[in-house]
């Protein structure tokens, strides 16, 4: 039930997020999901279920690749890691948004007609 | 990932995807556990935190899906399973649809072979007909004479290639029975313009229509094969026609047979004292247009010519005009409109169809509001359940669709029967087989495709609109919204197919009454118990007119006498054989006016007994005796209405006549009935005026080497066939003689397109009122069960069953006479499309309109009369009780 989803992010939000920080450095999802949370202060939590469809449409994609690899505990994980395709893709993307900030925020200053 | 890479991983991927999901889930409760949480209790609260793994899995295996066609093949799955869960009500609608679809290809069949296949000549669109006009005379179609044929030739520039043809008859003897050949004439470039190559050695020369290079032949794939054993060193071998021998060069491959029925070819060699003349037109002209050339482009030219011709010939073709015909008119012209209307005709039965089980469908989709209901509160979109509905449809119409190909095919077959093989002078093509090719089977699957979504969208939509709250409450009745629209919808429907099935009685009706007509339409003979038989006397052997003439007067005396046979004669062109000539007739004495437009009857020669034979009436003066012979007086019949052009004001008896081509003038001694040379159905194309004026000589006085035979036999006509043969080769053994049938068979094949259209539109026809009434009955069957309820309290409040039964019955009343009005409506628009099919029928005769409307109310009230008496037996108690 994909569509009954609420989605508090705007779609493509979780994508740019997950391209972010494997730009940082490549992970396996559940650091991914730890990632997040940390650098965003708790202020974001994603659905840990939305994150495997997001990381398959990345995969999809070509934006990320995926191998196998070992966990800080010793686990056998997936890690993904960024394709040269999804940092250009990241660097659009976060453009956009910056702009499209930069105009919510002019709108929304107080005081301005 | 590229797309081949993503097929073959895909297993691979999704088993890891599973690893990688359990790995997580279990990294969240290793993580929960060090921080001091019970394992089982760390399980659970990772397993609440994360989510239903296996339902991210499966969201996330869809991304690597396509889903369209996932889900269409799920769709499809389901369908069958539903098919198969329902099978009564499955069997029913896969019949109604093979039935429906069925008919629907076979009728294609038959235009698809006989309309859209290419003419099996090179570019044969590109092929016209060219005629003359001849107004003085009045004739619309006519035939060209040489001096014109050679002058359009050298004239045109919109032509690639021009040819003439005229047909023969030879007779063909030599090693086995001697055969009566039909032949065609050929100049010596017709086959190249046609540009068929020929299968076995070549065919005319330029200069093999001259004298002494002419006698050279082509023959027909079917007389090489059945005549000659196909053999394959036939070429250069002698054959005798006429007595001469002629040398055979080629040999046409198998799907050339222009014209039909034509066997061999011979050169084109006009009689060189009767060529020359530019008033004597006889032969047929094909041309061959140059690319980039169009009809009208051509008609101008030609027509250009023609004036031109006038004014430098006036005594011969002053006013001649010309008129081109593609060949494909000329060859299915006739056929055209009959297949028109059987195609509309069988396309609205499948519409009838499809509206029935639109019904049926829509009845079943509301018995499935539950399973509905449950798929949309699952997460269903309204486009996906329209796309299983329609899906579901599709299957049914594709699995019908196939068996229908299969009743197509056997009814292919039965239609060839449309196309008799022996009928002159019809533009109807001679099919020998409908074949279902690529095309039939692609119109097939389309009609399925398109029959599918045309029942499937009225459910599917419905479905679509379905509240889910109210499908799921337990009574099993629909809230009032849904319901009354769904209602209408299905009211629309029945009445829809009862117009068109209105239509259809209507149209069918119409093609009865003319047929019927037709066939007690007289013709101006009796066509009972006469046997008739060709006889073509060869030329070489019979050089002398008093030969010919010793030979008919012998054959038919034998004839005679033989037991059973009441009279017999002879004539020189059988009526409805679709053989005859023309010949001008003036008034002897009178100076000759080239301008005048004199009558140019059919003309015949016949012995005495051919009268009696035929019973053809005499009108005034005396039939033929044995007396009119060549020792006395030259003289001649008319028929009535020859009499009535030649002889306006006079009495015709006594009177001199003059017979073109026939030197001495002859007295009229007699005036017969008219005779439909061709029959009544057959127009044809060559004069405007009905083939009945008629001119008669006796054979004593004027023998030919064609002569048919007529024997009055006092039983079955059959029976005698053997013996009259006997007789005639009594006389002479050699003699070979063709078409040995009855005159009744003849007269049956002449109508036989009438005969086969009206038949197919009236089964068309019945098959819709069958459905018809099928969907009336439905539709208030439904419409009462669901009233159950209302009828109990009605009868509870004191309704008596007469009040219940008109109650049921008005519904169906009003149901009825709405659709009766509208198909009286579009019977009136429509039929007038018939008006070309029909004999001495108004296409909006009240009569058949009046009946048909009359036989479908009371098959409609008939269909209300079952539920109207459930609905009188309601019992109000136990209608009250069901909840």
């Amino acid at each position: 039930m994909t569509e009954l989803q609420k989605r508090d992010l705007f779609p493509g939000a979780l994508e740019m997020m997950i391209l972010k920080s494997l730009q940082r450095q490549p992970e396996h999802g559940y650091a991914l999901v730890q990632h997040i949370k940390r650098t965003s202060n708790d202020l974001l939590r994603i659905e840990e279920g939305s994150l495997y469809p997001a990381l398959q449409r990345l995969l999809k994609a070509g934006l990320v690749r995926a191998r196998w690899g070992v966990s800080a505990t010793n686990r056998r994980v997936r890690i993904y890691e960024l394709t040269p395709a999804g940092k250009k893709h990241l660097e659009v993307e976060v453009s956009r948004f910056e702009q499209m900030l930069e105009g919510i925020t002019r709108v929304l200053a107080p005081g301005e007609s | 990932m590229s797309l081949l890479a993503r097929i073959f991983r895909r297993k691979r991927m999704y088993s890891e995807l599973n690893e990688e999901i359990q790995a997580h889930l279990q990294e969240k409760i290793d993580e929960l556990v060090t921080r001091g949480i019970a394992p089982d209790e760390a399980a659970r609260t990772a397993r609440l935190e994360f989510g239903n793994p296996n339902i991210i899995e499966e969201d996330s295996r869809e991304v690597w899906h396509w889903p369209a066609l996932e889900s269409v093949w799920a769709d499809l799955r389901y369908a069958l399973r539903g098919m198969r869960k329902n099978p009564g009500f499955t069997l029913v609608v896969i019949l109604t649809l093979a039935l429906g679809i069925g008919a629907n290809v076979a009728i294609f069949t038959v235009v698809n072979t006989v309309l859209l296949q290419p003419l099996p000549y090179k570019d044969a669109d590109k092929l016209v007909t060219v005629w003359g006009v001849n107004k003085p005379l009045g004739f619309d179609l006519d035939f060209v004479s040489y001096p014109d044929y050679l002058d359009f030739k050298a004239q045109n520039r919109v032509f690639a290639g021009m040819g003439a043809s005229t047909d023969e008859m030879y007779t063909l003897t030599g090693a086995g029975e001697p055969a009566a050949l039909i032949a065609y004439e050929f100049s010596p470039d017709y086959f190249d313009v046609l540009g068929v190559p020929p299968l076995l050695g070549r065919t005319f020369a330029p200069d093999e229509d001259q004298a002494g290079k002419n006698h050279v032949a082509v023959l027909n794939y079917r007389l090489w094969k059945s005549r000659f054993g196909a053999d394959p060193a036939i070429l250069g071998k002698s054959i005798p026609l006429d007595g001469s021998p002629y040398t055979v060069i080629g040999v046409m491959p198998k799907s050339f047979a222009y014209p039909p029925d034509v066997e061999i070819w011979t050169p084109l060699t006009p009689d060189p004292q009767f060529a020359h003349r530019r008033d004597n037109r006889w032969l047929r002209v094909i041309a061959r247009l140059k690319p980039g050339v169009t009809m009208e482009q051509a008609h101008a030219e030609m027509q250009t010519i023609a004036a031109r011709l006038s004014s430098q010939y006036p005594e011969t073709n002053k006013d001649q005009e010309t008129r081109l015909i593609s060949l494909r008119q000329m060859t299915t012209g006739d056929v055209r409109p009959a297949l028109t209307v059987l195609l509309c005709a069988v396309g609205f039965v499948l519409l009838i169809a499809c509206a029935n089980i639109a019904n049926l469908m829509l009845s079943r989709a509301v018995a499935r509001q539950r399973e509905i209901a449950i798929r949309a509160t699952l997460g269903a979109t309204r486009r996906r359940m329209i796309r299983q509905f329609l899906t579901e449809s599709i299957a049914f119409s594709l699995v019908g669709g196939a068996l229908g190909l299969l009743i197509a095919y056997w009814g292919a077959a039965a239609l060839v029967a449309m196309f008799p093989p022996t009928i002159e002078n019809l533009s109807i093509p001679r099919i020998e087989s409908l074949p279902i090719d690529a095309w039939v089977i692609g119109f097939g699957v389309l009609a399925s495709l398109v029959t599918g979504v045309l029942f499937g969208l009225a459910p599917a939509i419905q479905a679509g609109r379905m509240r889910i709250g109210e499908s799921l409450k337990e009574s099993g009745r629909t809230a009032a919204g849904g319901a009354a629209q769904g209602r209408r919808f299905r009211n629309a429907l029945v009445v829809l197919e009862v117009a068109l099935s209105l239509i259809l009685l209507a149209a069918a009706g119409l093609m009865i009454q003319s047929f019927l007509h037709l066939v007690r339409a007289d013709p101006g003979f009796r066509t009972d118990h006469i046997l008739t038989m060709r006889v073509l006397l060869p030329d070489q052997k019979y050089k002398t007119d008093a030969q010919e003439l010793a030979f008919g007067q012998a054959a038919v005396t034998r004839i005679q006498s033989l037991p059973g046979v009441e009279s017999a004669g002879t004539v020189t062109f059988l009526p409805l054989s679709g053989w005859w000539g023309t010949r001008e007739v003036t008034i002897a004495g009178r100076p000759a006016d080239p301008a005048a437009k004199n009558p140019r009857p059919v003309w015949d020669s016949v012995t005495p007994g051919y009268f009696v034979a035929m019973r053809i009436p005499l009108i005034e003066g005396r039939y033929f005796t044995e007396q009119d012979n060549s020792s006395n007086e030259n003289v001649v019949i008319l028929s009535a209405s020859l009499a009535r052009q030649v002889f306006p004001n006079d009495d015709p008896i006594g009177k001199l006549v003059n017979i073109q081509g026939v030197d001495k003038p002859r007295r009229v001694v007699g005036v017969v009935g008219d005779v439909y040379q061709l029959g009544i159905s057959v127009r044809q194309t060559g004069v405007t005026e009905d083939v009945k004026s008629e001119v008669y000589m006796p054979y004593a006085q004027f023998p030919t080497h064609l002569l048919c035979f007529v024997i009055r036999t006092a039983g079955d006509p059959v029976s005698l066939a053997k013996a009259a043969q006997q007789e005639i080769w009594a006389v002479d053994e050699g003699q070979a003689i063709s078409f040995v049938e009855p005159l009744s068979q003849l007269a049956s094949e002449t109508v036989a397109l009438q005969r086969a259209s009206m038949v197919l539109l009236a089964v068309f026809a019945g098959l819709a009122l069958l459905l018809a009434s099928i969907g009336i009955y439905g539709v208030i069957s439904y419409s009462t069960s669901r009233r159950t309820n209302e009828i109990g309290i009605r009868i509870a409040l004191g309704a008596s069953r007469s009040n219940i039964l008109r109650l049921v019955i008005g519904e169906g009343f009003f149901l009825t006479i709405c659709g009766l009005a509208i198909g009286v409506a579009g019977s009136l628009t429509l039929t007038r499309f018939l008006s070309s099919l029909l004999y001495e029928v108004r296409s909006n005769d009240p009569l058949t309109f009046f009946a048909v409307s009359v036989v479908l109310f009371c098959v409609g009230m008939a269909a209300c009369f079952i539920p109207a008496r459930r609905a009188m037996l309601v019992d109000p108690i136990v209608a009250l009780r069901y909840e």
